[in-house]
């Protein structure tokens, strides 16, 4: 049950087993062999072309060996004989006959299976003719009116009856007893017929041609068509398995060069799969035994096949398919296992449907999977659509709030947001780079050694505001006003600073306060605390600054400088507090008496520089996959970028590039674009001054416009370029339509299609505005 | 809890792959029975088909879409062997109130490989239009469409020789500029070959060549490898389905500029044994932080990052539609933002393929985009 070969001088076209499939006789142009099939091997019994006086005879297109006589094989020649030798007789009297018949090639031969010394040939020269190897003459010759046969097979069930094919895409059932007319002729495949085969018990004829289709007929009757399988190559031959009823051995003609095994109700994926040809392989003859074969190839190679040596196409067929799209829905479909769904109930009916596109299923079939194969399809949506990661993201993305204002009040702004939607480690994160590159601790530690009164001043916006209004706040923060926002903006965005410190502050002030600090001042009337600060602040400025400086500046840096924990394990709160509260008592029973003693110094030059660590909370969001969170603190950060030193160009381009990325998959094109605008890198801010080219055409002559402006070449005027409907020139957004070139505002245009479909010109032409 | 609505795919044989587009409002699969088809939503939100056609002469391994910047595109890779590339286009007839109808047009038909196409994937858009294949023969083919608008015309720029078979085939989508084009291709050789299954090619700018950079030590068939989606890592995680699912970060590492090819450390940075059978298929989230899988068990699992080396099951997609939240995830519960509740068992019936677990959003809330 091995799979083994033995190579020859010459490309093998055909080969026939003896009755007993102990033997085997190939055939090429320069070959023509007979084989022992030992256990592991091939051994040469008979060589007949060692004879002298070679002729065309001894090349053949095919072979038959005689099922009732073991002497006799006859063979289709090249040269349009048909030859019967002799395998028990010697030298030249191994030729028993030399039919001269056919004018053109013999493309088949086959011996009768039960009649003795009754043989058949096909031709290209489109007869087909009738031997009683006896005989010197055929006994009979039928025109099958095509140019050529391709194959001749006897039917298994009826002696007298024969299935020709032909090149014309045609299969004739002929009688022998009538040679005439054939008895039924339908045209099979839209091309070349090049085989046929029997089916050995049920009435199937299977015919292969170069329409790259199998197709099975039921023959008794009208012939029907019972199954089509699409291969990926013409098929030039075809053979049904012994005891596997559904199916058949094929061979292409060309391009592939393996033998598949199909299952006829399975028509798309070979059940097994043969490739150990090199080139084509020419037949196919099973030994009886269903799972052993004999192929020979164009690779001049003789094969013993078996299956345990089978390819399973199917087998390494992925079952399986999943994908995941931008809203965490889920798409995955898989093979259904049908010894699972056979025995469930509920699907049994689902099964069943399936089970009526596969035709005809056997239920006398033993247990046999294979054609079974279906999949399902399933579509998992969260349900809970809000708290989805991705509509946090476009949430988050649309609240964030990334120029115009200082780097502190963004960041209050930003953490507002994060802690409004769920987000309290991210929120905590803008406290920290607020805290640590706001401009009140820009201005205290990095470069104003006048620290005291930086931090008065920003400790005491809140006091002042209640009592002065909102000019100082507003003129301390102009700074970061640089782009276009009028006046409305800030006075509105005032008390939203306010509201967001009300929020937010308690928590974040905690690391200018001290250890007793409350966490519970969250929900708070918050102007309250402000005066509890102010109060405590205010009054005695002196003191004030005894308290400020140390716990202010000292507690931030030796709590980081500690390794206190970063961003990552801020989830949970209190713990993080607690540990925080520890350290500064610590901190600040180490760092007492230097504090105290050189104060000023320590504050004015920095021992320690917070940027590794906020690249490193930046490097772990963005191995989370949190790139918006990364991008937006670069963003806010402005100027202040200049601090994270380490931070390679790429890395940062990778991160604005990371979030348009995400950006445009929410198709959130507004923001996308604020990000590169924003961007401080050329590489990134020059992505939306590409493709800005729009050319429409002169609504007149629908010649395109190329010049700068409406100006029409041919019409030398641009008039046609005004607004359809206000006659005005169009400043900011047009639209047009891209069928009659006719356009204008976009409101106006949007206004006349909701009413019309005609266009607002009059040119006739159907418009259309597809708004997204 | 996710919602499982059952869509009849009417495929007549395995669907081999499915693939969201880029911004997951269209659906492709591919089949055995030779067809592709195309979904879109309707109005109530559920998937109808838009397209179906017989997109090859053999079963249709994959099917993959192009960045929506080159149009409606789908690549498609059989067991034909051949790849084709298809356009969708609105035909010329544009009435009042109705739109012309849209079909696919085969571009192109990429016919050198000599067997069986496993894998297509389109190469990152910063490349341009690129298509890598690989095959049963052991090939990995890259070609290019010199000229985006013209889908017809593609050259095969590189044809790199593995000695095994391959199976799947992965890009690194990594944008940033330090790290060159990457791929990633594994082989479903079913026998236990020395030296590992999964291949890590790179592309030198210098030599014009893809060299192999690395070969990762699995042993086991490999059915599936995808790259992180890497919006700002500095190393690259790659999924990869075998007997179970690896989890695999590769960390350039810089010094080695001399030499011109760039090193990668390699490590395991999670190994699940969860789905306890083979696993066909790993994919991921659109930022990088599940990984998604599906194996032999029916289940598709979720995995979440917590850090460059830590992994935790977070949730199990059943296919008759519930979510059973694993213990880890219920623990975890409080501070995860993933979808929670008891599991339920559904129940797969004739009548009611679409089961509504829970209320959905108000339709007065806004919708996404």
């Amino acid at each position: 049950m091995t799979t083994f070969s033995v190579a020859q001088e010459g490309p093998l076209n055909a080969l026939a087993l003896n009755s007993t499939n102990t033997q085997v006789v190939i055939g090429g142009r320069n070959v023509f062999k007979v084989y022992q099939i030992e256990e592991d091997k091939f051994r040469e019994i008979c060589n007949l072309r060692t004879l002298k006086h070679l002729n065309l005879n001894f090349s053949c297109n095919d072979i038959t060996w005689s099922p009732s006589d073991d002497h006799y094989v006859a063979t289709a020649a090249t040269n349009g004989h048909v030859c019967v030798w002799n395998l028990t007789k010697m030298g030249r009297a191994m030729q028993e006959q030399d039919y001269q018949d056919h004018k053109r090639t013999v493309n088949k031969v086959k011996f009768h299976a039960t009649e003795p010394f009754k043989l058949i040939s096909g031709s290209q020269d489109g007869t087909m003719r009738y031997f009683d190897i006896r005989m010197k003459n055929a006994v009979s010759v039928f025109y099958s009116n095509t140019e050529s046969v391709r194959d001749v097979q006897f039917c298994p069930h009826n002696s007298y009856v024969f299935s020709a094919v032909s090149e014309n895409g045609s299969v004739q059932l002929w009688d022998v007893r009538k040679p005439d007319k054939s008895q039924h002729q339908f045209t099979a495949h839209s091309g070349p017929v090049f085989a046929c085969d029997w089916h050995p018990e049920a009435t199937w004829l299977a015919t292969a041609s170069r329409d790259k289709t199998i197709k099975v007929w039921e023959m008794t009757g009208r012939p029907t068509l019972e199954y089509t399988i699409h291969t990926i190559a013409s098929i030039g031959y075809v053979k049904w398995r012994p005891s596997h009823k559904y199916q058949l051995a094929s061979c292409a003609l060309v391009i592939d060069c393996s033998i598949n095994i199909w299952d006829v109700r399975r028509p798309y994926i070979p059940f097994a799969s043969f490739n150990e040809h090199r080139d084509i392989a020419s037949g196919v003859a099973w030994r009886g035994d269903p799972n052993i074969f004999l192929s020979s190839g164009r690779d001049n190679v003789l094969y013993q096949h078996s299956f345990s040596d089978a390819q399973k196409p199917a087998s390494k067929a992925n079952p399986q398919g999943i994908t995941l799209n931008t809203k965490g829905e889920v798409v995955y479909s898989k093979k259904v296992n049908n010894t699972i769904t056979s025995t469930n109930s509920s699907s049994q009916n689902s099964l069943s449907k399936a089970v009526g596109l596969m035709r005809k299923i056997s239920t006398s079939q033993p247990i046999d999977a294979f054609h079974l194969a279906w999949s399902r399809t399933y579509n998992f949506n969260p349900n809970n659509v809000e708290e989805q990661e991705s509509s946090i993201f476009i949430k988050l993305a649309k609240s964030y709030i990334l120029h115009g204002r200082s780097v502190s009040e963004l960041c209050d702004h930003n953490s507002a947001v994060a802690t409004q939607f769920g987000k309290n480690d991210i929120a905590v994160t803008w406290k920290i780079v607020k805290t640590m590159y706001g401009e009140e601790f820009v201005q205290n530690s990095m470069n104003n050694p006048k620290q005291e009164e930086g931090s008065c001043s920003a400790l005491e916006i809140p006091d002042e505001q209640k009592s002065k209004g909102a000019e100082t706040p507003a003129a301390q923060f102009s700074g970061g006003d640089e782009e276009t926002e009028n006046e409305d903006q800030v006075d509105n965005a005032f008390p939203n600073y306010l509201n967001v410190r009300n929020g937010c502050l308690p928590r974040g002030d905690f690391f200018f306060g001290e250890n007793e600090l409350d966490v519970e001042l969250d929900g708070a009337p918050i102007f309250m605390d402000y005066y509890q600060y102010g109060y405590r602040m205010n009054p005695t400025p002196s003191e004030q600054i005894d308290w400020t400086v140390p716990n202010e500046a000292f507690p931030i840096r030796h709590e980081i400088l500690d390794r206190s924990p970063p961003p990552e394990q801020f989830p949970d709160h209190l713990h993080t507090i607690n540990l925080r509260e520890e350290q500064s008592v610590q901190v600040k029973v180490d760092d007492q008496l230097p504090g105290m003693l050189v104060n000023v110094k320590q504050c004015s030059k920095p021992s320690w520089d917070p940027s590794p660590i906020v690249i490193q909370t930046l490097h772990h969001y963005a191995t989370l996959g949190d790139i918006q969170t990364v991008a937006c603190i670069l963003l806010v950060l402005g100027e202040s970028r200049k601090y994270l030193a380490g931070l390679s160009e790429n890395l940062q381009e990778h991160w604005l590039l990371g979030y348009i990325e995400l950006l445009s998959k929410y198709r959130l094109w507004n923001i996308s674009n604020q990000v590169i605008k924003l961007a401080w890198l050329p590489s990134v801010s020059q992505l939306n001054q590409m493709s800005t080219t729009m050319n429409t055409n002169c609504g007149k002559c629908m010649k395109p416009l190329q010049r700068v402006g409406w100006l029409c070449d041919r019409c030398h005027t641009s008039e046609n370029a005004l607004c359809s409907i206000c006659h005005q020139v169009v400043r900011g957004l047009y639209v047009w339509c891209q069928g009659c070139s006719h356009g204008g505002h976009i409101g106006h245009l949007k206004q006349w299609l909701a009413q019309k479909r005609v266009c607002p010109t009059g040119c006739g032409h159907m418009c259309e505005y597809i708004d997204n | 809890m996710f919602e499982c609505q059952e869509i009849s795919a009417e495929h007549k044989d395995l669907i081999h792959d499915v693939s969201y587009d880029y911004y997951g409002d269209r659906i492709a699969t591919c089949s055995s029975d030779q067809y592709v088809k195309v979904w879109d939503r309707n109005k109530e939100g559920k998937w109808t088909l838009t397209s179906s056609w017989k997109a090859h002469s053999a079963s249709v391994w994959k099917v993959t879409w192009a960045n929506p910047e080159f149009g409606q595109v789908l690549a498609t890779c059989s067991f034909d062997r051949t790849v084709a590339v298809w356009e969708e286009t609105v035909g010329d007839t544009p009435g009042p109130g109705k739109r012309g109808q849209r079909h696919w047009v085969r571009r192109t038909n990429l016919v050198d490989s000599r067997t069986s196409v496993t894998d297509v994937k389109f190469g990152p858009k910063a490349q341009g239009l690129q298509l890598a294949t690989c095959s049963a023969e052991g090939i990995i083919r890259i070609y290019e469409a010199p000229d985006v608008m013209n889908l017809s015309q593609w050259t095969l720029q590189h044809e790199v020789q593995c000695k095994l078979p391959l199976s799947c085939l992965s890009w690194n989508p990594s944008p940033n500029r330090s790290h060159p084009s990457m791929i990633a291709v594994g082989s479903d050789e079913p026998h236990t070959t020395p030296g590992g299954k999964v291949f890590i090619y790179e592309y030198s700018e210098n030599s014009r060549k893809w060299n192999k950079l690395e070969t990762l030590n699995i042993t086991e068939p490999v059915h599936d490898v995808a790259f992180s989606p890497n919006l700002g890592r500095v190393f690259h995680i790659l999924g990869v389905a075998t007997n179970n699912v690896r989890i695999i970060n590769l960390t350039p590492v810089e010094d080695s500029q001399l030499s011109g090819l760039t090193k990668l450390e390699i490590e395991t940075a999670a190994q699940f044994d969860d789905h306890n059978s083979t696993v066909w298929r790993v994919c991921w989230n659109v930022n990088g932080a599940v990984l998604c899988s599906t194996g032999d068990d029916g289940c598709a699992r979720m995995f979440r990052i917590l850090s460059k080396t830590s992994w935790k099951p977070e949730g199990v997609l059943k296919g008759e539609g519930n979510q059973v939240p694993t213990a880890v995830e219920a623990a975890h519960g409080a501070t995860q933002h993933i979808p929670q509740g008891s599991p339920v068992g559904s129940i797969a019936s004739q009548t009611a393929r679409y089961i509504k677990l829970g209320s959905i959003s108000q339709p007065s809330r806004e919708p996404w985009y």
